[in-house]
């Protein structure tokens, strides 16, 4: 009894041990905690060209353009711009006003270590450091050869030993200490979606003089939060910028963003610090979620049968108070060819191929059954996407694809030469990749898989060497125009378009709709040449997916978007309500 | 020969496999691994773009100046910057090795201390219920993956009974150890059974050395016998496999790290790799190279401590 006695003792003693080296949650902190899935590459906005380093840049960085955070379909708004553009009637001269008064945040790199107000000039600085050969800048291809002036200024430069950042160009022009101007070398309508991307936001000449090649970790912009110093560690932990302008919450909404305007017109950013905990793996993630640790999460796909049926959420998860977000992104998966060899220039053996595979079967083993199947290559959401179509050489259909590889010259697949199907070397792609050798073996297409690191398998595209390969292409921006791109002949690889696929008539329609305003006109085209590429096969579009985000009941105006990288400064958190759905944890 | 000369012999040793590392590290990156141009400029990247960095990179360079550029940075430890993070490498190891060194090193103690004891335990009790009881949950603990251990271990110990912190981590005493006590102890199960294992075979090797059973016959206790005579002699295996272990607490733990979202060198290692970030890559590999050759030494120089038999030569 004794011996019982002193085991229960030492058993109560060991829990209240460990138990005191978990931290207790505080309810009244006001702080947002998120997760980054990868690391961040770091704070320079003109290589910030992963999702993951965007985000971060956002916070800190801004451009003269942003999205609104409540409107769908997208609709651009001006950010560090007074207005939007005084746009010529050429498209090609765009007029901007900067807003004044905003200024940099503080840094020693300043007199007095305050930071100073933005000019025009310092737009026309940034944008000649994203084109500067020697920075290496991953955003360079979004002002390629669209500025006049600034290609040839670009290649001038780079003989030199440094960029001479005084040389005027001609479609780049600081007006006066609040007017900046762009001329653009032809009439490029998605332009406006480049001063929207993080790519080009405003930087201090001072701060890059000062920190020279650790500029990278030394983050100074003019938005609503600050980090003195990046170290490349696991958290990273933001407080408010005390010189942050007047911005607010919108006012209006969509009709489907109606429930989140209960900040309307206070002043953001509404959070004072945010720590993103950089996780790259999903369980632990996933269970400090689970402990309320972190305010919203990505349902990671093994998590996936436990917490979502039927999409809806499980009865322990709804108990705590947390919800779900479905929100479908503007994305596509799709298999293709490398048109540089003849063998794929046979419509039927691609029509064959597209037969047989069984895309339906291949939602639910890869994506929970979650995304929606691609009829072509432009995601839901954006115009050129026609929500009534239906693909018609989309299998499963075994007898139609037996009958067109036939009708291609290889009846059951004899005569037809082994293919080889590239993809990137991780778990989720060889899987993905084997069930595809598997379709294709049900009507007599023999496919030898060939795995590779991502530089690699990105190198066998850029050098046009693959015969086809699995890949996957998000937007940059919000417009037909950026998925279209990806099968414009002068495109081809090394540029995005690494099927290589060059038709003399969809280049033809492709350059036609460029070049026009959004209009009717223009959709009509798009919707032409989506169809063109089905119609055809050029590609088997495989799905667009869906993020499932699970979010937490104190959490406020919380929404999914690809493409508002700035979205933590209209986050919100109801302490009060924190802390009674705490206790149920 | 004496301690000196021996010691300068051996370190002379240092330079022809530092040249040999530094010829793998070079046939490595030029002939196996991926061109770290293609991550580095994203998928946007112009073969002109790819030719510049090449060339900024100084991967045009002819093979030999590259090599001999290897070799100068592995003799005057000038690493300079990391390619992807643009930070200068000798700040990223200053900063990763406390973090990882807040797991290893207890690990390293505790695993140890904790190992030699019960192999002591268990070779006194050699044939017992004991020593049967040990053997067969060591090997039960070898069957199972590391990573089961840490999946387990953060659901049910932190997630569940909310007893450590999940991951995450705090630089600075105290503030470190809420975070890294569940990976110590995690790892100390992980380790517990090969170490056990080994230290227990290594001591009834000696067990049943003619000098143990006269030692018993003499009369000396059965506890001097352990500690003063077999233990004493078991130490040269036990040595080389203790000191072995210490230049990996500095490389740290890459799947604990990796789980537990701790800012080490294990991480920093996987990241170059991920990224082709040579410079870090070959720093590592050199520094490692380097730990390995000197603890080599200081093994060597302790067998003659704690076996005046040994001669170096």
């Amino acid at each position: 009894m004794r011996m019982r006695n002193v085991f229960l003792v030492m058993a109560l003693v060991t829990s209240a041990f460990f138990a005191g080296c978990a931290k207790k949650q505080d309810a009244s902190e006001r702080v947002l905690n998120v997760v980054s899935a990868a690391e961040i590459k770091g704070f320079d906005p003109i290589m910030a060209d992963d999702l993951y380093s965007g985000r971060e840049i956002a916070k800190i960085y801004e451009g003269l353009l942003a999205y609104h955070w409540l409107k769908m379909p997208y609709e651009l708004i001006p950010n560090l711009a007074e207005s939007m553009p005084e746009v010529s009637k050429d498209g090609i001269t765009y007029t901007f006003k900067i807003k004044k008064g905003i200024v940099f945040q503080d840094d020693a790199a300043f007199p007095g270590g305050k930071g100073r107000e933005i000019e025009a000039a310092d737009f026309v600085y940034s944008i000649k450091r994203l084109a500067d050969s020697k920075n290496q800048a991953t955003g360079w291809w979004i002002l390629d050869g669209k500025l006049k002036g600034l290609n040839e200024w670009r290649a001038k430069n780079e003989k030199l030993p440094a960029a001479n950042y005084d040389e005027e160009v001609v479609g780049l022009k600081a007006i006066d200490k609040h007017t900046l101007q762009f001329q653009l070398a032809k009439p490029f309508p998605q332009f406006l979606y480049a001063l929207a991307m993080g790519f080009t936001s405003v930087v201090s000449k001072e701060v890059v003089a000062k920190y020279g090649k650790e500029f990278i970790n030394h983050p100074v912009g003019t938005g609503p939060y600050v980090l003195p110093k990046f170290d490349q560690g696991k958290r990273i932990t933001y407080t408010k910028n005390p010189t942050f302008r007047e911005k607010f919450y919108p006012s209006d909404a969509s009709p489907e963003f109606q429930h989140l305007l209960a900040d309307a017109g206070k002043k953001l950013p509404l959070i004072d610090k945010i720590v993103v905990h950089v996780m790259v793996e999903s369980q632990p993630a996933w269970l400090k979620f689970g402990k309320g640790e972190v305010d919203y999460f990505g349902v990671p796909k093994d998590n996936f049968a436990t917490a979502v049926k039927d999409n809806k959420l499980s009865d322990d998860l709804v108990n705590k108070g947390i919800t779900l977000t479905i929100s479908p992104q503007l994305d596509v998966t799709y298999t293709s060819f490398n048109y540089d060899n003849k063998l794929f220039h046979n419509t039927n053996l691609r029509r064959a191929m597209y037969l047989a595979y069984d895309e339906k079967k291949a939602n639910e083993l890869f994506y929970n059954n979650t995304a929606f199947p691609a009829q072509s290559i432009t995601p839901p959401g954006i115009a050129g996407n026609v929500t009534t179509y239906k693909n018609q050489w989309k299998g499963p259909n075994l007898e139609l694809a037996k009958k067109t590889l036939a009708l291609a010259g290889y009846p059951e697949g004899k005569g037809l030469p082994e293919i080889i199907y590239d993809i990137p070397d991780s778990t989720t792609s060889r899987q993905m990749g084997e069930y595809f050798q598997k379709q294709m073996k049900q009507i007599g297409i023999k496919i030898k898989i060939s795995a590779s690191p991502w530089p690699e398998f990105q190198a066998k595209l850029k050098k046009r060497s693959g015969q086809m390969f699995g890949i996957a292409w998000g937007a940059d921006y919000p417009d037909a125009e950026n998925f279209l791109q990806l099968f414009y002949g002068p495109n081809s690889a090394p540029g995005a378009n690494s099927t290589n696929y060059n038709n003399p008539q969809y280049n033809k329609d492709f350059e036609a709709a460029v070049k026009m305003q959004d209009s009717p006109a223009r959709t009509a085209l798009y919707e032409k040449l989506n169809q063109y590429l089905a119609e055809e096969a050029v590609s088997l579009f495989g799905v667009h997916r869906q993020a499932y985000t699970l979010q937490h009941g104190w959490l406020r105006n919380y929404r999914a978007g690809d493409l508002h990288h700035d979205s933590l400064q209209y986050l919100n958190i109801d302490s009060a309500k924190k802390e009674e759905l705490l206790k149920k944890f | 020969m004496n301690l000196y000369s021996y010691i300068f012999r051996r370190l002379l040793y240092v330079v022809p496999v530092l040249l040999g590392v530094c010829l793998i590290i070079f046939v490595i990156f030029n002939v196996v691994a991926p061109d770290p141009a293609f991550i580095l400029l994203g998928r946007h990247a112009t073969i002109e773009q790819i030719a510049t960095l090449h060339r900024e990179l100084g991967m045009d360079r002819p093979f030999i100046v590259q090599y001999i550029d290897i070799v100068k940075s592995a003799f005057t430890f000038d690493f300079g910057y990391s390619w992807s993070s643009k930070q200068q490498i000798w700040e990223m190891i200053k900063a990763g090795a406390g973090p990882s060194l807040t797991i290893t090193l207890p690990l390293f103690i505790l695993s140890n201390v904790l190992s030699i004891s019960i192999a002591l335990l268990v070779a006194f009790y050699r044939g017992k219920l004991i020593d049967k009881v040990v053997l067969l949950v060591s090997i039960a603990m070898m069957s199972i993956p590391s990573l089961a251990y840490i999946l387990f271990g953060q659901w049910f110990f932190a997630a569940y009974l909310g007893w450590f912190e999940i991951a995450g981590y705090e630089p600075g005493f105290p503030n470190f150890i809420p975070y890294t006590l569940l990976p110590v102890l995690l790892y100390v199960a992980i380790s517990w059974g090969p170490e056990t294992r080994f230290y227990r075979s290594v001591i009834l090797d000696e067990v049943y050395q003619d000098y143990v059973r006269t030692a018993r016959a003499k009369g000396v206790s059965e506890l001097s016998v352990m500690f003063k005579h077999v233990l004493k002699n078991a130490m040269i295996p036990i040595l080389t496999q203790i000191i072995l272990q210490i230049p990996f607490l500095i490389l740290g733990l890459l799947l604990a790290e990796s789980f537990f979202s701790i800012p080490g060198l294990g991480g920093i290692i996987i990241k170059a790799i991920n990224t082709s970030d040579f410079p870090v890559i070959k720093a590592m590999t050199i520094l490692s190279a380097i730990g390995f050759i000197l603890f080599g030494v200081i093994t060597d120089v302790l067998y003659t401590v704690v076996d005046p038999r040994m001669r170096l030569k």
